[in-house]
């Protein structure tokens, strides 16, 4: 098949504002495409080589791209950079360096040699392998007429920008081998399940529509997610149950991975589905403890505070997406896997049960196997709007985002966004740009490499108008060795073998400190608390104030006496002064 | 099947593949009743190398059909390196994936290379009209790219009436060699008008290197802002045709 085709349905397509005419364009395509090579046309429309699960890029650096131009029009790289300047994209730059060439030699474009070389491109690894890309990446320049070689560098530099979804190429698939656009419907099910419009094209094409029916859920092969609709508020979430119970989990911070283990191994995919296995090998390895052969499951990879178990918030756990020094990543920011979801167990497709059933299913599991940084997903059971706002408060004061609500029979709907699933955010958050001056109430004692240190410590708000300390929240983030060693020679000083009569706490400490050392602490914002008393009642019943992401500065305020700390009038005047509404999102 | 080719010496096949070696390092070559043939571009495709090797230059020379073989052409070239001076050379195909080379004069050397996949598509030759042509015997022609190559990655090459002019330029000053028909190499020029282009040096002189140890003379031909094509003709192999793309100056 020639490459022009191709190029000739790009040039339509950047040309036209119509939705319509991009499916039309996308059908003519499709009927001039060989079954043979359907796959990869589907996947050179979408930009990319193969689906996105598989992880392959072409991953060629600017500076290359250039040089493999200057060779390829034989023009000065200066001069090529010069027009870069002026086009800013390096597909228009081949473009027009190709125009004053006097191409004679040159060996036929086609489909599936382009496909093939830019394959190869993006396979191409080890030493000298930046070499062997340039000059790949330069035959196909050189070859090509400038049109098709602007768009295979648009390709390379992933500049295409044709804006074409895989809902339009749905649909075009629908009407071009179907004749009827409606059987759109089965095409997306089937892509749903195996996240790869290449291959469902390509048995579509074969084989037709019927043998798309039955595509199962395969090992490895990601599922699309299903998705969950957003709620306003408790009300309207408790309304869409329709008079059920919601099994309410919280909502982590953390990343959405679905975890398929094989027998010989076990591959994460991001929620994009993106191929994101090597950036969590202790995920890997904790997985593969399981005394389980095949499964899939879902869960939300959480960076936790080693000491505390305590959630850190997303940015943390995207130091873990990094390219190099993965190994020092893995053991600067811990996580836990919390699993929500179970999709496939021992060659058994469990999409179709009940939401109940998964989760029993996953229970059962976690009973019989010995859980090494694996965790479930805190849930219950919840029929009215006050339990929620409880459930509500606990999370978002713990570090999660909100809640999701799900119906206790819904099936996995895969790819779906449907109101099955809800998920509550919270409206509001406070900014908080000040520090906090907190007094040290108690502590637990660390583990790991903290042993014979404190791992979190317990801080408390002054409240003057009874002279009691209230606690706002447990801090273990922030502590150098030298100030642990610091504070555990200071604080057994002053250690108590209970509770010190002025403090006012829920929290069970390991040990009790009179109240007496002042640390300064920053925080990302104030939340209502159903566990820490500082300023109880002030913005709702039975709820206090605590801090969220808490983190000591370094700072030690020796120069403040503990009835100086950070009053709870403070607190609360802070809490109502920086409310603000959260971007929806 | 028969492919039966004998050279006098190991000479010929290291000069055709320290040409071939210039581009690629894998290479099919096509044998017929004619002779060896051999056609492949640079990976960039910038360059181009077609090879006839016609039987009447072997010492024998049979194959009754037409023949592909793939060879990795660092592999091969060990093995003729092992060749004496005086070596005749016999490579033959008798069975499928394997090539045999027999070295003879002093004692009998006999080698067997297993294959590789041979590439499938056939490179089509450029249609090319030049309207200048300049013949170097081969030496002269390899130490004019040198003069150029003290101050420049390039070479800009300018004929007119009965003048060539080599020019070079670089961010250390410029170069100009000038020869005409009474130089001494210059054996002979023909310009039917002015013309004028660049090409890559780094390309010319790889080439340049590789077909110079056996004399004989290149013909460079072209035409303004046009690929460039050089004819080597040496004694035994027949012709090698070297193309390569222009540069675009300014």
């Amino acid at each position: 098949m020639d490459f022009s085709i191709i190029v000739d349905t790009f040039e339509n397509m950047e040309k036209t504002t119509s939705r319509l005419a991009l499916t039309d364009y996308l059908v003519e395509l499709l009927r001039k495409t060989p079954a043979s090579i359907i796959d990869r046309v589907v996947y050179l429309i979408q930009g990319k080589l193969h689906p996105d699960y598989e992880g392959v890029e072409l991953g060629l650096a600017e500076r290359l791209a250039t040089r493999a131009i200057s060779l390829a029009a034989g023009m000065d790289i200066s001069f090529i950079e010069q027009l870069y300047r002026k086009t800013g994209d390096l597909g228009d730059t081949v473009g027009k360096a190709l125009q004053s060439r006097n191409q004679k030699i040159s060996e036929k474009m086609t489909v599936e040699r382009v496909y093939q070389t830019l394959d190869k491109t993006a396979n191409c690894i080890g030493p000298g392998s930046q070499e062997t890309k340039l000059k790949l990446v330069s035959s196909l320049l050189t070859d090509g007429s400038s049109r098709e070689s602007r768009y295979i560098m648009k390709f390379i530099m992933g500049t295409l920008r044709l804006g074409i979804a895989e809902y339009t190429i749905i649909d075009a698939l629908a009407v071009c081998f179907t004749d009827n656009k409606a059987n759109r419907t089965v095409i997306q099910k089937a892509y749903n399940i195996s996240s790869d419009l290449g291959t469902v094209a390509k048995i579509l094409a074969r084989d037709g529509l019927d043998s798309l029916k039955s595509l199962r859920v395969t090992l490895h092969k990601p599922i699309r997610p299903m998705l969950a609709e957003r709620v306003r508020n408790a009300q309207e979430a408790i309304e869409r149950l329709n008079g059920h119970s919601g099994a309410v989990e919280y909502k982590l911070d953390g990343e959405r991975v679905q975890i398929h283990k094989g027998r010989n191994k076990v591959e994460l995919f991001s929620r994009r589905l993106e191929n994101i296995t090597k950036h969590y090998p202790d995920v890997v390895e904790a997985i593969q403890k399981l005394k389980i052969g095949e499964l899939i499951l879902e869960a939300e990879i959480v960076a936790v505070n080693s000491q505390t178990n305590e959630f850190l918030p997303f940015q943390e756990l995207m130091h873990r997406r990094r390219k190099h020094g993965i190994e020092q990543a893995v053991e600067g920011y811990p996580v836990v896997i919390y699993i929500f979801d179970i999709l496939y167990l021992e060659s058994k497709d469990l999409t179709s049960l009940p939401y109940l059933k998964r989760r029993a299913i996953i229970e059962n599991i976690a009973i019989e196997q010995n859980f090494d940084m694996l965790a479930l997903v805190h849930q219950k059971i919840v029929n009215n709007i006050e339990d929620l706002e409880k459930q509500m408060s606990r999370a978002i004061e713990i570090g999660c985002e909100g809640l999701m609500i799900k119906q206790p029979t819904s099936v996995y709907r895969a790819g779906a966004r449907e109101f099955a699933w809800t998920k509550l955010k919270r409206e509001y958050r406070s900014d908080l740009a000040d520090t906090l001056d907190l007094v040290i109430v108690g502590a637990l004692y660390g583990r790991g490499r903290r042993v014979g240190k404190y791992g979190a410590i317990l801080l408390a708000s002054y409240d003057a108008d009874s002279d009691i300390f209230r606690s706002t929240c447990k801090v273990g983030t922030g502590f150098t060795d030298e100030h642990l060693d610091f504070f555990y020679k200071k604080l057994e000083e002053i250690q108590l073998p209970h509770r010190h009569p002025r403090v006012d706490t829920r929290m069970h400490m390991d040990v009790w400190f009179e109240p007496k050392i002042v640390i300064e602490v920053s925080a990302s914002e104030i939340t209502l608390s159903p566990s820490h008393p500082a300023g109880l009642g002030a913005i709702r019943e039975k709820y206090g104030l605590a801090l969220r992401f808490p983190k000591f500065t370094g700072r030690i305020r020796e120069d403040k006496n503990p009835e100086d700390a950070t009053a709870v009038a403070e607190l609360v005047s802070m809490y109502k002064r920086q409310l603000r509404s959260v971007k929806k999102s | 099947m028969v492919f039966v080719a004998k050279t006098r010496s190991p000479d010929e096949w290291k000069v055709i593949l320290s040409t071939i070696s210039t581009l690629v390092d894998e290479a099919t070559f096509e044998a017929t009743v004619e002779g060896i043939s051999f056609r492949g571009m640079d990976p960039s495709h910038v360059a181009l190398i077609d090879i006839q090797w016609p039987n009447s230059t072997f010492e024998r020379y049979e194959c009754d059909d037409s023949v592909k073989f793939g060879v990795r052409i660092d592999e091969l070239s060990k093995l003729i390196k092992r060749a004496s001076k005086k070596d005749s050379i016999e490579v033959s195909m008798l069975e499928d994936g394997l090539l045999t080379i027999k070295t003879q004069n002093d004692y009998l050397r006999e080698y067997k290379i297993r294959l590789i996949e041979s590439s499938a598509s056939s490179t089509p030759l450029p249609k090319l009209n030049f309207s200048s042509k300049v013949v170097l015997s081969a030496s002269e022609f390899d130490k004019v790219l040198s003069d150029v190559q003290v101050v420049s990655e390039y070479i800009s090459i300018e004929t007119e009436a009965k003048l060539v002019e080599f020019r070079g330029k670089g961010d250390s000053g410029e170069a100009t060699i000038s020869l005409n028909s009474e130089s001494v190499g210059l054996e002979e020029i023909e310009v039917k008008e002015k013309s004028r282009a660049t090409y890559s040096l780094d390309y010319l002189t790889r080439i340049t290197k590789a077909v110079s140890s056996s004399g004989g003379t290149i013909a460079a031909e072209y035409s303004s802002k046009m690929p460039l094509r050089l004819e080597c003709r040496i004694a035994n192999i027949g012709r090698i045709h070297f193309y390569l793309a222009p540069r675009v100056q300014d």
